[in-house]
């Protein structure tokens, strides 16, 4: 059916365009796999020497890794909180323009009393 | 009077053809699922305006300097920057100045996700084989299936300029259809007892670790596949950047300023490149055909190995296999669709960040995949 609209030819692949598929797509997931080992493995190493440190100073190891550590729930609202409140600075305007009206501070600079108009009446 | 029919002759009236008027509806069409639908507006804005720029006909290489595939003129300046990788380069930058990678680095075997998303890439190269396209041109094709768009401008450029319309089109047009194209495959290859599962929460990341991921991350990505450093160390500068949280000035830059520069810039430029003339071919056609199956495969591929990844994991470390879906790189597109989904199945499963781990992984490893891609390839 579909190869009425479209000319697949099969025969076009070739060993090479398979050998080529087959090993970038296991490089890919080679080099994934390597830096989740290595993200995998760096926490417990930071956390052995967080450990040492604190028992070289004589402190509760456990108690204090503990209340290092922030729950996971609590960083996932804080995350979602603070995403919902840049995405509302994003693009998201009310384009509603507010102008407000100010009313005119006294002067005596612009005051009628002290109008040049009135030079007459002081004249008369 | 002959002054007169020289402006006559050069009008877009007396230049218009079909296909011109073709392209001048696509970018109505795209300027429209932004408006009326919120789709991705930020990029189908520009694109659907720089479809409308790049179509008004006009006489090319009439020495008015216009087009945008003619030396001099302001559209060839923008496609520079398309051609010559200096825009997928710095969208990178602003995206890792943007990109929390903490849900990631609390639980890195979710990287295995956005590897098994790529799968989509391989599958759509040897489709592209099969219908006739040489291999520079399929590789090219293939990177659609990254839902990446920097990625694919990159890959474009550099294996097959002239097909680099076409292919960014058809990356961005599925990008935006990510909410229609995803639910069915997700619903499809999941039960409902698999949809339901809630996953742990992420443990807290400390700032050490945060900042020492770009750092390792350059490295251990860069030493394997070189051809990725230029859209993987800017992605990784701009991420150390916001993490190191002693360059705030910059990271703002980045994440602000030049990150909407560069979308407008872009944006524009890659909707000129769709000129009806060189455009409107079969080959448009079946890029487009391949496209759409590049993103359902890559999709299927996310979500089938988070269910291999299940056999193996004991049961309180279940993953959601929808979250699979988001090893596609349309950040954060992707993530909210499993978002939704996951709210369908369960009010109170909130997904999104653990898919938030998948999809910036995706988005790594396409990259990754065009490197390699490149090194074997050129």
């Amino acid at each position: 059916m579909i190869t009425h609209f479209l000319p697949i030819n099969f025969s076009a692949i070739g060993a090479e365009h398979l050998a080529l598929a087959i090993s970038c797509y296991v490089i890919v997931f080679f080099t994934l796999f390597l830096l989740s080992l290595v993200f995998g493995i760096l926490p417990k190493l930071h956390t052995r020497n967080l450990r040492k440190k604190m028992q070289k100073e004589g402190e509760q190891v456990n108690t204090l890794i503990a209340g290092k550590m922030v729950p996971g729930e609590v960083s996932a609202a804080i995350a979602m909180a603070i995403s919902m409140y840049f995405e509302e600075l994003h693009d998201q305007e009310a384009s509603i323009l507010t102008i407000k009206k100010e009313g005119k501070s006294y002067s005596p600079w612009n005051s009628k009393i002290y109008n040049v108009i009135n030079f007459n009446r002081f004249q008369g | 009077m002959e002054g007169i029919i020289r402006f006559l002759e050069n009008s877009g009236f007396a230049n218009a053809t079909p296909g011109h008027l073709l392209m001048i509806l696509v970018g109505l069409l795209f300027i429209y699922l932004a408006i009326r639908y919120e789709y991705e507006p930020l990029l189908l804005i520009p694109i659907g305006f720089g479809i409308l720029i790049g179509n008004t006909p006009f006489i090319e290489h009439a020495g008015m300097q216009l087009g945008l595939y003619e030396e001099g003129s302001i559209m060839n300046f923008f496609y520079m920057g398309l051609l010559k990788g200096i825009f997928p380069s710095l969208i990178f930058l602003c995206i890792g100045a943007m990109t929390d990678f903490s849900t990631l680095i609390a639980n890195p075997k979710l990287i295995l996700l956005g590897a098994a998303a790529q799968f989509g890439i391989f599958m759509t190269y040897i489709g592209a084989i099969t219908l006739g396209f040489n291999n520079l041109e399929s590789a090219a094709i293939g990177i659609i299936g990254a839902a990446n768009g920097p990625t694919a401008i990159f890959l474009a450029s550099k294996l097959a300029p002239h097909l680099m319309g076409s292919i960014i089109i058809a990356v961005y047009f599925y990008m935006a259809l990510i909410p229609v194209i995803q639910p069915p495959i997700m619903r499809l290859l999941t039960t409902k007892e698999e949809r339901i599962i809630k996953m742990s929460p992420p443990r807290a990341v400390s700032k050490y670790e945060k900042v020492l991921f770009p750092i390792v991350a350059l490295l251990v990505t860069g030493f394997i596949a070189p051809a990725s450093l230029s859209l993987l160390g800017m992605l990784f500068f701009g991420n150390l950047l916001k993490e190191s949280t002693v360059t705030k000035r910059l990271a703002d830059t980045a994440k602000n300023g030049l990150h909407d520069i560069v979308i407008i810039m872009l944006g524009v430029s890659v909707g000129a490149t769709t000129q009806a003339t060189t455009f409107l071919t079969p080959q448009s056609m079946y890029i487009f055909v391949l496209g759409a199956v590049a993103f359902m495969i890559s999709t299927a591929g996310g979500v089938l190995f988070a269910k291999i990844m299940n056999l193996f994991l004991s049961k309180e470390n279940k993953i959601n296999p929808l979250i699979g879906a988001a090893g596609v790189s349309a950040m954060p597109e992707s993530a909210h669709v499993v978002q939704r989904e996951g709210l369908k199945s369960d009010p109170n499963n909130h997904l999104i960040v653990h898919a938030m781990a998948p999809n910036v992984a995706g988005m790594i490893g396409s990259a990754i995949a065009a490197g390699i891609i490149m090194g074997f390839l050129r």
